[in-house]
């Protein structure tokens, strides 16, 4: 008898707010045990009500990067609040509120006018933020008791759900929480009440943390006029220097570098950069650099000259072994992309490049250049040379960009000289995307000796060229 | 009282006598199978010798020129253990066709192609790719001559220890060249029914010249 008194309450607990909550509203402690000790978080929300729409991206990122020395979570939520994770730093402030006021006067130097408030959970914290209540919980247990009293337009929700609610004679989010569940959710949506399950805890809901976007920008004007590359070059041995320092100060290496000129008489001019490997060494930017000013041809005289580098990305980890260097093996794995990327320098990016294998039965379509070159991870790769699978019918290793037409007939081949040594191999296809192709080839040889790839159109009984196999 | 006959050992032992290179000696640096066994046996260490450049003249294309080299692309590949597995072929005649190259077993994805814009460049891409270390072949085709070039070639294919290969036009056949093996292919003459090429090694260095 005692087991199935206690068989529904437990389910209550987890089942519908609704049922739940309207016994125990506006007495707010709900016995959630196991998922209140779980819940390690504690959050402060700022909102800063009157930030200029147009620089409010702009704006909350500089704010991000003085919230950052309170804690390292920090995320934005648009249009106007930073979201805090503090949990980790009450013990170093003492208490709640101390680091709630702390965080607080961080504030004052921007002018803004910024509402705060603390709660275990982001909405929570959010909405008694936006109604501008300087509520300070704790407690998880007193979340809901908490968020009773906040008035329905805090949510920011939509404008028709918060009139059907109005029309229902519900304007504070403590009507909500004593609506019928599946109701609300048919009624208004089923965000609704992921919302209040998230504002109360019973539902998480991570936030992802802002991560700051730096780049290395230089700017440097010339005190007269450069018209060389060579100048130029001199010019930017300092400035990469720095960038490459700047990168190691960050641990971070780049993938791109720009750097733009600045002309009297025309537009500016740019050039581009790209590596084949994320790197941060100096020498390795500076020689790509240099390669690339070779092939450069100044369009006018140079005014002046700005270095950007692309994002920072996390530099790939480094051998640890001291004696890797000595070996010269530990750098093999690197000098691939820098030989890539000194080719590229010079030849132009489209000139190196590798080739890859389609599944295709026409052979124009059966072979691509490949310019994204993976460099990377050499052990992983081999083994298994291609997963396209290539059949076993023989294949030159040349292939002519276009078949060259022979003959008209087969006597005529004949005439020439040519032997049919192997096939017909029939490939038929691509009849819809209108190439269709429609061919019997051989493997000939020519009375010289030469091998090569023939096929016969099979409506024109015309004879081509296509490949050479050497 | 006639003279003692010296034995063989001590003629050997005379410092006057100078003693052509054995050419089946194992030299240090790794060789390459060719693919043919008469072409092997007439080349010092019985194939391609890598660390030296290796020039071919051919009198057109077609006539089975890269695969005389396709074991040595192939073990050279697999053999590099991870360490400098790259193929690089600059300035090819055509586009290499990747189905092609996948049957034979090259892994494509440590296979490059550079396409330079004048001979110069190729010469430099070439010196570049050998240089870097981590090249297990190297294979360049060319239409000028430059005897300066081809010694700086030379020079970084012996620095950077891998198969380097030229490929130039039959017309250059009598002009002096640094490399270490150059082989002459033709066509067969007419009439003659050959079903393989007609080679000819013009200078093999540590070995005979002649035809094969």
């Amino acid at each position: 008898m005692k087991a199935r008194a206690a068989k529904p309450q437990t389910a209550d607990l987890f089942a519908p707010v609704a049922t739940s909550l309207r016994d125990s509203l506006p007495r707010p402690a709900l016995p959630r045990p196991a998922l209140f000790s779980r819940l390690k978080q504690l959050w402060y929300v700022v909102v800063f009500a009157d930030l200029p729409v147009l620089e409010a991206a702009a704006m909350l990122q500089r704010l991000s990067f003085a919230a950052q020395a309170f804690t390292p979570l920090v995320s934005i939520e648009p249009p106007n609040a930073l979201l805090l994770e503090i949990k980790g730093s009450v013990h170093l402030f003492g208490s709640v509120q101390a680091i709630h006021a702390a965080i607080d006067a961080a504030w004052s130097p921007y002018r803004l006018q910024a509402q705060s408030a603390t709660a275990p959970t982001t909405l929570a914290a959010l909405w008694s933020a936006r109604a501008g209540l300087s509520m300070c919980i704790e407690d998880p247990h007193l979340l809901a008791g908490g968020l009773a009293e906040l008035p329905l337009a805090c949510t920011c929700w939509n404008l028709e759900w918060l009139q059907t609610l109005r029309r229902m004679g519900v304007t504070r989010v403590g009507g909500v929480l004593r609506l019928p569940r599946a109701g609300v959710a048919r009624r208004l949506s089923p965000s609704v009440v992921r919302d209040l399950d998230v504002a109360l805890a019973r539902q998480p809901a991570p936030r992802r943390a802002f991560i700051p976007r730096e780049r290395f920008c230089e700017r440097c004007d010339f005190e007269t006029e450069v018209e060389t590359v060579v100048y130029l070059q001199k010019a930017l041995e300092p400035v990469i220097e720095r960038c490459a320092r700047f990168l190691k100060e960050r641990q971070a290496g780049i993938q791109i570098l720009e750097l733009r000129l600045r002309h009297r008489v025309r537009s500016r001019s740019r050039v581009r950069i790209g590596l084949a490997g994320v790197t941060s060494d100096p020498c390795r930017l500076q020689e790509v650099m240099n390669q690339r000013l070779c092939r450069l041809e100044l369009p006018a005289a140079v005014r002046g000259m700005e270095l950007r580098s692309g994002a920072l990305q996390p530099l790939p980890a480094d051998s640890l072994d001291v004696f890797a260097g000595l070996r010269g093996h530990g750098r093999a794995g690197d000098m691939a992309p820098q030989l890539v990327e000194r080719l590229r320098a010079r030849l132009g990016r489209q000139a190196v490049y590798a080739i890859a294998p389609i599944a295709e039965h026409r052979p124009e379509c059966a072979s691509q250049r490949v310019h994204e070159l993976q460099l990377a991870s050499l052990g992983s790769a081999r083994g298994r040379s291609s997963d396209v699978p290539v059949g076993d019918m023989p294949r030159p290793v040349w292939l002519l960009p276009a078949p060259v037409l022979l003959a008209t007939d087969a006597e005529q081949l004949v005439r020439q000289g040519l032997m049919l040594a192997q096939g017909p191999e029939r490939i038929e296809s691509g009849w819809w995307d209108g190439q269709d192709v429609a061919r019997d080839y051989y493997r000939a040889r020519d009375p010289q000796g030469a091998n090569w790839w023939v096929f016969r159109e099979r409506h024109t009984r015309r004879w081509y060229l296509h490949g050479v196999f050497a | 009282m006639p003279r003692e006959t010296p034995s063989l050992a001590d003629i050997l032992a005379d410092a006057r006598v100078w003693k052509l290179k054995d050419a089946s000696a194992t030299p240090s640096r790794p060789v390459w199978s060719t693919g043919r066994r008469a072409l092997d046996a007439r080349l010092p260490g019985g194939g391609w010798p890598t660390a030296s450049l290796v020039e071919v003249l051919l009198e057109t294309t077609g006539l089975g020129e890269i695969q005389l080299f396709l074991p040595a692309l192939l073990a050279c590949q697999q053999e590099s253990e991870g360490e400098n597995p790259w193929l690089v072929w600059i300035a090819p005649p055509y586009e290499p066709y990747a189905p092609a190259l996948v049957q034979q077993g090259i892994d494509l994805k440590r296979f490059l192609v550079v396409r330079p814009a004048s001979a110069t460049e190729a010469l430099w891409a070439a010196e570049q790719a050998l240089n870097a270390g981590v090249c297990a072949a190297v294979m360049l085709w060319l239409q000028g001559s430059d005897e300066r070039w081809l010694r700086r070639l030379k020079l970084a294919a012996e620095a950077g220890g891998a198969l380097c290969v030229l490929f130039r036009p039959d017309r250059h056949r009598f002009e002096s060249s640094p490399a270490a093996v150059r082989l002459l292919m033709s066509r067969a003459a007419p009439g003659q029914a050959a079903d393989e090429a007609h080679l000819e090694l013009l200078k093999v260095q540590g070995g005979r010249p002649g035809l094969v």
